[in-house]
């Protein structure tokens, strides 16, 4: 059974420590695979989600509420993403004290580095799924190569993905 | 500042930050488009120079940077009203139709040509993860070149070094990110970094 405040406060410490829509993705992977409240194909499945609906990239956790936890799952995502994105308020108000130490550069310079290294992470998650061979991963090189060109929508690369996991694998 | 418009009215803000929310597909550069043509362009709520600095500052506010852009722009145009009007309307119009995908989703997931599609589709979304992780990665190499080698090889070591802390060790992320504050800030501090506001701005995901 999952326990609703847990799972909000899970949600919550997961979009606090994160910076940008998909850095929190680790953090949830961690803590919802230990309480047994996800499935790693949720994962996959949200991001899908996320990608084809409108609104920040951030919001695929939406998808991931509602495909763990129904509606009330999705409502307490949007809750959680919404809080830290407050504290900009507090930000404003101190971040112009403390901007020229050089430690607070440092950190940030080393807290950057470490959402790179926690996104490679999740690319390691998502190509580490059971329904992903050799196949699978000529078509994320595929997607990457692109999404790199910048020429093609992210829709229709997923369009073609799919079409691709069809001829593939029906 | 001058403002060459008057201030919209709550519903105008509700409308015009729905349109934005449901008008960005691909995330954060469509959405950061469509802010800057709606409030800087179309109504002149905003300077660019403005937007410029409120967008450094949501750099450095955990979570969604979009999310802290809207509480800002919403608090400049509306205070606490304003603020409110502008995350319901940016967030709730997208979530209810993300929602509705996913419930959509779920009635279909078990066909098996639906299963087919997916197992096309979700490696696709780990290859345009590896290049959003790669945006993120560019303006931190950029800055280790004009550092230096020494800088530069510190920066590769300490981002491999967090995603092994996470796939062997399964350290927890936030002491991976708790953690990489700390060494950077050891590390990282005693150079002369260019300051770190302005740097970042234009960065999207």
């Amino acid at each position: 059974m999952i326990n609703p405040l847990i799972y909000f406060l899970l949600f919550l410490k997961a979009s606090l420590f994160s910076t940008g829509g998909f850095s929190n993705l680790p953090s949830l992977h961690q803590d919802l695979l230990a309480n047994a409240w996800a499935k790693e194909a949720d994962f996959g499945q949200s991001i899908a989600i996320g990608q084809i609906s409108p609104g920040p990239n951030g919001l695929w956790v939406i998808s991931l509420g509602y495909l763990t936890y129904g509606y009330l799952g999705a409502f307490l995502a949007l809750i959680a993403i919404t809080i830290p994105a407050l504290l900009v308020l507090v930000i404003s108000a101190g971040y112009t004290r403390i901007e020229h130490r050089v430690w607070v550069r440092g950190a940030m310079h080393g807290v950057s580095l470490a959402v790179v290294g926690l996104l490679l992470t999740v690319v390691w998650t998502i190509l580490h799924q059971p329904g992903v061979d050799w196949k699978g991963l000529l078509i994320a090189a595929g997607a990457f190569g692109l999404a790199l060109s910048r020429k093609v929508n992210i829709l229709i690369i997923l369009g073609l993905a799919g079409l691709v996991g069809y001829l593939l694998y029906r | 500042m001058e403002l060459q418009d008057p201030r919209p009215s709550k519903w105008q803000l509700f409308r015009i930050w729905a349109s934005v929310g449901l008008q960005s597909f691909g995330g954060g550069a469509s959405t950061t488009f469509l802010i800057q043509r709606a409030f800087i362009e179309k109504h002149k709520w905003l300077s660019m120079e403005e937007f410029t600095q409120l967008w450094n500052l949501c750099i450095l506010t955990p979570g969604i940077n979009l999310i802290a852009l809207t509480v800002l722009i919403g608090r400049k145009l509306g205070g606490a009203w304003g603020i409110a009007i502008s995350l319901a309307g940016l967030l709730l119009p997208s979530a209810v139709i993300t929602c509705l995908l996913a419930a959509g989703f779920k009635t279909v997931e078990n066909l098996p040509a639906v299963q087919a599609i997916l197992r096309g589709v979700v490696p696709a979304t780990g290859g345009i993860m590896l290049l959003v992780g790669l945006n993120f990665a560019l303006p931190l190499i950029r800055r280790g070149y004009k550092e230096g080698a020494l800088y530069l090889l510190a920066s590769s070591v300490l981002i491999i070094a967090c995603a092994l802390a996470v796939i062997l060790l399964k350290l927890s992320v936030i002491v991976v990110v708790l953690g990489a504050a700390f060494l950077g800030a050891l590390f990282f501090s005693s150079r002369s970094a260019p300051p770190l506001l302005g740097k970042e701005q234009g960065e999207q995901q």
